[in-house]
């Protein structure tokens, strides 16, 4: 990958608030056109890291890259970037189409020329009738899409998004996902979005981090990150999971067996005999199969049909299972029944003891 | 429901203000109407004679525009001191903030009266400035610091200048930073930032401070009567002394005249300043 197919670089960024570390030595790189999501539960920094290549706050240590161009001592209004600010911070004495053309306006750009590209950016956006109005005079939705049009006309290097959605209710805010998306890719926008919803950053994105207390946990496209979690906090952000301890006990080829407190089970992977693994597997992955099968013996405790899928809730020697099955057939158990659990060997995936 | 209850609320206070001011405003009206009497409080024919004789007489004209400009030159230097004082007030902590603005409510816990005492002890020809500038050797004669059109300025300012303060640092205080960051993600630096964003948000700030100032400046008497004198006299003082005269009909009259210009100052600063558009819809 070229660097200048890259349109964002942090390089070991790190921020303290007095003696919180909000960020700590984050390194990524986000390529041109792609979004690249920021997710975790309040307080991991993905906000701060937003803000770190804003220039809304300076680092204590490292370096932000814009377009190859180290902003580092640059101020905000000096950078290529532009934001959709979660309460979307449209400015109130303005009209739709004065908002939009305010960074233009800024840009120094010619009032005819302006106004033209105002009625493009509204036109995106579909809001090319309400121009006119006041923010106040708009729904959450349309002041949402007013705050994008307002960033994407400037045609930023790279577009900033700040829990855009987050103020809309469910059925809108997956409608915009899928607009959002649409309009990215469309335009070839380089965009970075923080979210704490989980879904969000697996429909929207075309890599992932995953944050937790300052550190990015995992990068990766949404379904290296769902299905090759790294770590056990990764895999249990991202969905459920079940977790599995146990002791590597043989090798074969690429495929390890592993003793863990309920029987054998096996795994694809590079562990060595004798080494202790935490695994996980999904819970749409575990196989439930009748008691005179292979596998790990568990036997139900709850059964809760959720319409497309039916969620088991198991017990084994080793812990609590869960286990989704699609509701395509006839559901053949029923709770205090014994069954085995299975998994393919690629379904499994070991999980590092933390740091990745 | 909610809208029935806020209506209640309102009704007790709405009733207060018809009978106790709105009523005898009509009332006080109704006498400015009339010619004046020597034995009653107006006489029995319909004139417009009290208003025409005010805007004839050049005296009253005069004052008039002192009035206006005096206005005019304490909102003027009450804005331009005030926002910037203002602007850093609301940059401190909250804590440090409300001590603050109690420091500058602090003087307005004095009497008007002893405050202006106060001015008068200083400016006085045997006061604080003219001694202490005769003891250096700066000026030979004192200086008629007192009774002019400047110490009544100076005199208003100490009092009024804390209002302006603290309607523009709450309206600073209380605005969302976040729309200071939108417009530098935009491009605006500091100061464009501050012209185009800062400075119109903060106008229902201004405007409520800019109407306190103008308003109370206008109303104001304690302060222009100890420290203007006789020659320094504004609309005000000229009310109080058409009544000590018992002309009643004549004192309804430039009371009304003030009111007209208190109302029509107050539309042009609303329509200049429009603060309604950047406040809430109301909930």
């Amino acid at each position: 990958m070229s660097d200048a197919q890259i349109d964002v670089r942090l390089a070991a960024v790190r921020k303290s608030f007095g003696s919180v570390v909000a960020v700590h030595n984050v390194d990524l790189e986000i390529r041109r056109g792609t979004i690249f999501s920021l997710l975790g539960p309040s307080g991991c920094g993905k906000t701060t890291t937003l803000r770190l290549i804003a220039g809304f706050e300076r680092p204590d240590a490292g370096d932000v890259y814009i377009r190859g161009e180290r902003v580092t001592p640059i101020p905000p209004y000096r950078r290529n970037f532009s934001m959709v600010f979660q309460s979307y911070a449209l400015f109130p004495h303005l009209s739709v189409a004065e908002n939009v053309a305010f960074g233009l306006r800024m840009r120094g750009m010619a009032r005819s020329r302006r106004a033209e590209a105002v009625r493009d950016a509204l036109a995106l956006v579909k809001l090319d009738p309400l121009a006119d109005r006041y923010p106040r005079q708009l729904s959450g939705g349309q002041q949402q899409r007013v705050a994008l049009a307002r960033a994407i006309v400037v045609k930023p290097a790279v577009l900033l998004l700040d829990e855009p959605l987050g103020a809309l209710d469910k059925m809108l805010r997956e409608e915009m996902q899928i607009e959002l998306r649409s309009l990215q890719q469309r335009l070839g926008i380089t965009a970075v979005f923080v979210t704490h919803d989980q879904e969000e950053a697996l429909t929207l994105s075309d890599r992932v981090a995953v944050m937790r207390n300052g550190i990015i946990e995992q990068t990766g496209a949404p379904r290296e990150i769902y299905d090759r979690p790294r770590t056990e906090f990764v895999a249990g952000f991202l969905g459920a999971s079940n977790f599995i301890d146990g002791t590597v006990v043989a090798r074969e080829g690429d495929t390890a067996t592993v003793e863990t407190s309920a029987g054998r089970a096996s795994l694809r992977g590079d562990s060595a005999i004798g080494q202790r693994v935490r695994i996980a597997i999904r819970p749409e992955r575990l196989r439930m199969e009748r008691f005179d099968g292979a596998g790990l013996p568990a036997r139900v405790r709850d059964i809760v049909y959720r319409g497309p899928v039916t969620h088991f809730y198991l017990e084994s020697a080793g812990g609590p299972l869960i286990s989704y099955q699609q509701n395509a057939g006839a559901n053949e158990w029923a709770v205090g029944d014994q069954v085995r659990c299975a998994w393919d060997p690629e379904s499994a995936v070991v999980l590092g003891s933390g740091r990745a | 429901m909610k809208s029935a209850w806020a209506s209640a609320l309102v009704v007790p206070p709405l009733a207060m203000t018809a009978l106790f001011f709105v009523a005898p405003v009509l009332y006080l009206f109704w006498v400015s109407l009339h010619e004046a009497s020597p034995s009653e409080l107006y006489g029995a024919a319909l004139t417009l004679q009290n208003y025409a004789a005010v805007f004839a007489d050049s005296f009253y004209v005069a004052i008039i525009r002192r009035t206006l400009a005096v206005a005019a030159v304490i909102l003027g230097l009450s804005l331009v001191i005030g926002y910037p004082v203002a602007y850093f007030v609301a940059l401190l902590p909250p804590r440090r903030r409300m001590l603050v603005l109690l420091l500058l409510l602090f003087p307005l816990m004095v009497s008007n009266v002893v405050r202006a005492y106060g001015w008068v002890a200083l400016l006085g020809r045997r006061g604080v400035v003219n001694t202490g500038l005769a003891s250096v050797g700066l000026i030979d004669a004192p200086l008629d610091l007192l009774y002019s059109t400047p110490a009544v300025v100076v005199g208003l300012m100490t009092i009024l200048l804390p209002y302006m303060i603290i309607s523009i640092a709450n309206a600073l205080a209380a605005l969302d930073t976040r729309y200071e960051e939108a417009a530098q993600a935009l491009g605006a630096g500091p100061v464009r930032t501050f012209l185009h964003v800062t400075l119109p948000l903060s106008t229902p700030g201004v405007a409520s401070g800019t109407l306190l100032v103008l308003l109370l400046t206008l109303s104001a008497y304690v302060t222009i009567t100890l420290l203007g004198g006789p020659r320094s006299k504004l609309l005000v003082s000229m009310i109080y002394d058409g009544v000590t005269a018992f002309q009643w009909p004549h004192a309804a009259a430039l009371a009304f005249i003030l009111l007209a210009l208190a109302l029509a100052l107050t539309m042009l600063v609303l329509a200049l300043l429009r603060p309604a558009r950047v406040q809430g819809t109301g909930r």
